[in-house]
């Protein structure tokens, strides 16, 4: 059974400070990993926040999310510290810490996990303009549901909005106005809202109709992009009109959280093609488009990482040539998971089909 | 024999595993077992080697289908790489039919070393599924 505590302040984000100030003060992790906006811009950014005084900034409510940050996660975690770490993360990018995990990325030792339940985000530019007419990005996203149609497309049919293998889920769902309801997902969250002494609650009693309602809505827009995109991708020509503007800038490979080598083959001499060879292939073909190997970057990414991809839409979101890659990509994804019946960030004991074999293969899987 | 079949010649790449299928073709060679002459081999060391790029780079260069040859599970000369491309083949699977590319345009055999008889089989009867499928819907396509 879950603990359940509720912290209610002035504004949503108070309410969270409360809270996360108190994981710092008390002693209880040695810092947090949050979404936090500078001095500069209303954008939060993934901040390491070590000092209870410096939580100012702190906004990890407002409906953006300039980088799936589960990257910048594995990178505090990389190596276990003695150091205590509270990591504030959306459910897509505790999916995605949870994939970097199983390829020994980061490691979860002395980790606190505290998800969001998550009402999606907005593309870096909307929400800036938004941010610019609203100083309380965070809370006018609860209330407004005009804001909420803001969300990226990929937001709209993302169904997991409710985080996974967090220590604590941090959630408004039914909440009543300017409260943060916290919940325990493990037996260390419960440990350690127990120890925060923040007043305890019920979950509230509409929260459940809230989420399925979502869900409803969430998997309508799933079926009908994936309708869609299979359909406009279902031949190499399509393909080929679809990624006809990519500037091979290779923006949405760093933003994948999942893309993860350190050294891409697309930047070795695997593809380095010499002049000689390029005019081989100009005389082969008659014409050759330079960069070359546009098609290949895409499909090979898909082929790499389809089965790890959790749809957390930053490859769109990262594209200057406006291509859908997230609908290709979880498109995609969504039928090679099937296919090993695998789904990233389920479970940390899952291994990753393509880093594991069997001695005998299930049905289904042997040719 | 196989030319009557059709005027359509397919180009298929190879992919096979050095120490069975390629040994396998080598007896197949030396005990005369004829097949027709569309296939063009790539040895690799091991079947286990084969990243799905190799795959989508022939697709995409315009090979009409991709056949790769390794050893018996169990066999394998690096005790298991052979069930690690197992393992990789229903994912290239699921990728290349989404893109317009029939799934069987990929085949994955076991021909150990010395199974000659069996190499000429199995390319033979490849050559001619795919010769029945036509050409890859990339042939002739400008890919970026």
């Amino acid at each position: 059974m879950s603990v359940y505590a509720m912290v209610k302040e002035k504004s949503l984000t108070e309410a969270v400070k409360t809270a996360l100030t108190r994981l710092l003060s008390q002693d209880l992790v040695d810092a947090v990993l949050v979404a936090a906006k500078s001095p500069y811009s209303a954008l939060p950014m993934p901040t390491l926040v070590a000092e209870a005084s410096a939580m100012d900034g702190i906004d990890p409510l407002a409906p953006a999310a300039p980088f799936n940050a589960a990257r910048q996660a594995a990178t505090v975690s990389r190596q276990a510290t003695g150091k205590r770490l509270a990591l504030v993360l959306r459910p897509c990018e505790i999916r995605a810490l949870i994939e970097l995990v199983k390829l020994n990325q980061c490691t979860l030792e002395n980790v606190v996990i505290i998800g969001i339940e998550c009402l999606g985000r907005m593309e870096n530019e909307v929400f800036l303009n938004h941010a610019a007419v609203h100083a309380d990005m965070a809370a006018e996203f609860q209330k407004n549901t005009s804001l909420q149609d803001d969300i990226t497309r990929t937001c709209k049919m993302c169904e997991q909005f409710t985080p996974t293998h967090a220590d604590i889920v941090m959630s408004t769902l039914g909440a009543p106005e300017n409260a943060v309801l916290f919940a325990s997902g493990t037996e260390t969250g419960e440990a350690l809202l127990k120890e925060l002494g923040l007043p305890t609650a019920e979950n509230p009693a509409g929260s459940e109709t809230v989420t399925r309602q979502l869900l409803e809505k969430r998997a309508a827009c799933k079926k009908e992009v994936f309708a869609e995109t299979s359909e406009k991708i279902n031949s190499i020509e399509k393909f080929e009109q679809m990624i006809a503007t990519c500037l091979n800038c290779y923006n949405c490979r760093q933003a994948c959280p999942v893309c993860y080598c350190r050294e891409c083959v697309f930047l070795t001499d695997v593809f380095a093609a010499r002049p000689e060879a390029l005019l081989r292939r100009a005389q082969k073909r008659g014409a050759v488009k330079l960069p070359t190997d546009t098609t290949m970057f895409h499909l090979t990414r898909l082929s790499h990482i389809a089965h790890s991809c959790v749809g957390c839409g930053q490859c769109s979101s990262v594209c200057p040539s406006n291509i859908p890659v997230a609908d290709i990509f979880t498109t995609v994804a969504a039928q090679v998971q099937a296919r090993y019946d695998y789904v990233p960030g389920r479970d940390v004991g899952e291994p990753i089909p393509y880093l594991m074999f069997e001695e005998k293969q299930k049905s289904g899987e042997s040719k | 024999m196989v030319k009557s079949m059709s005027d359509f010649q397919p180009k298929i790449i190879a992919l096979v595993c050095n120490w069975c299928t390629y040994t396998a073709a080598d007896l197949a060679g030396t005990s005369r077992l004829g097949y027709p002459a569309n296939i063009r081999m790539v040895r690799m060391m091991c079947t286990g080697m084969i990243d799905p790029k190799y795959i989508l780079k022939a697709f995409l260069d315009g090979a009409d289908g991709v056949f790769i040859g390794g050893c018996h599970p169990g066999d394998c000369h690096y005790i298991n790489g052979n069930l690690k491309f197992r393992k990789r083949m229903p994912g290239m699977e699921t990728i290349i039919k989404q893109f317009g590319f029939d799934e069987n345009r990929l085949r994955l055999r076991w021909i150990g070393a010395s199974e000659g008889p069996e190499f000429q089989h199995h390319i033979t009867d490849f050559i001619q599924t795919i010769q029945e499928m036509g050409p890859s819907p990339a042939q002739g396509l400008m890919v970026l």
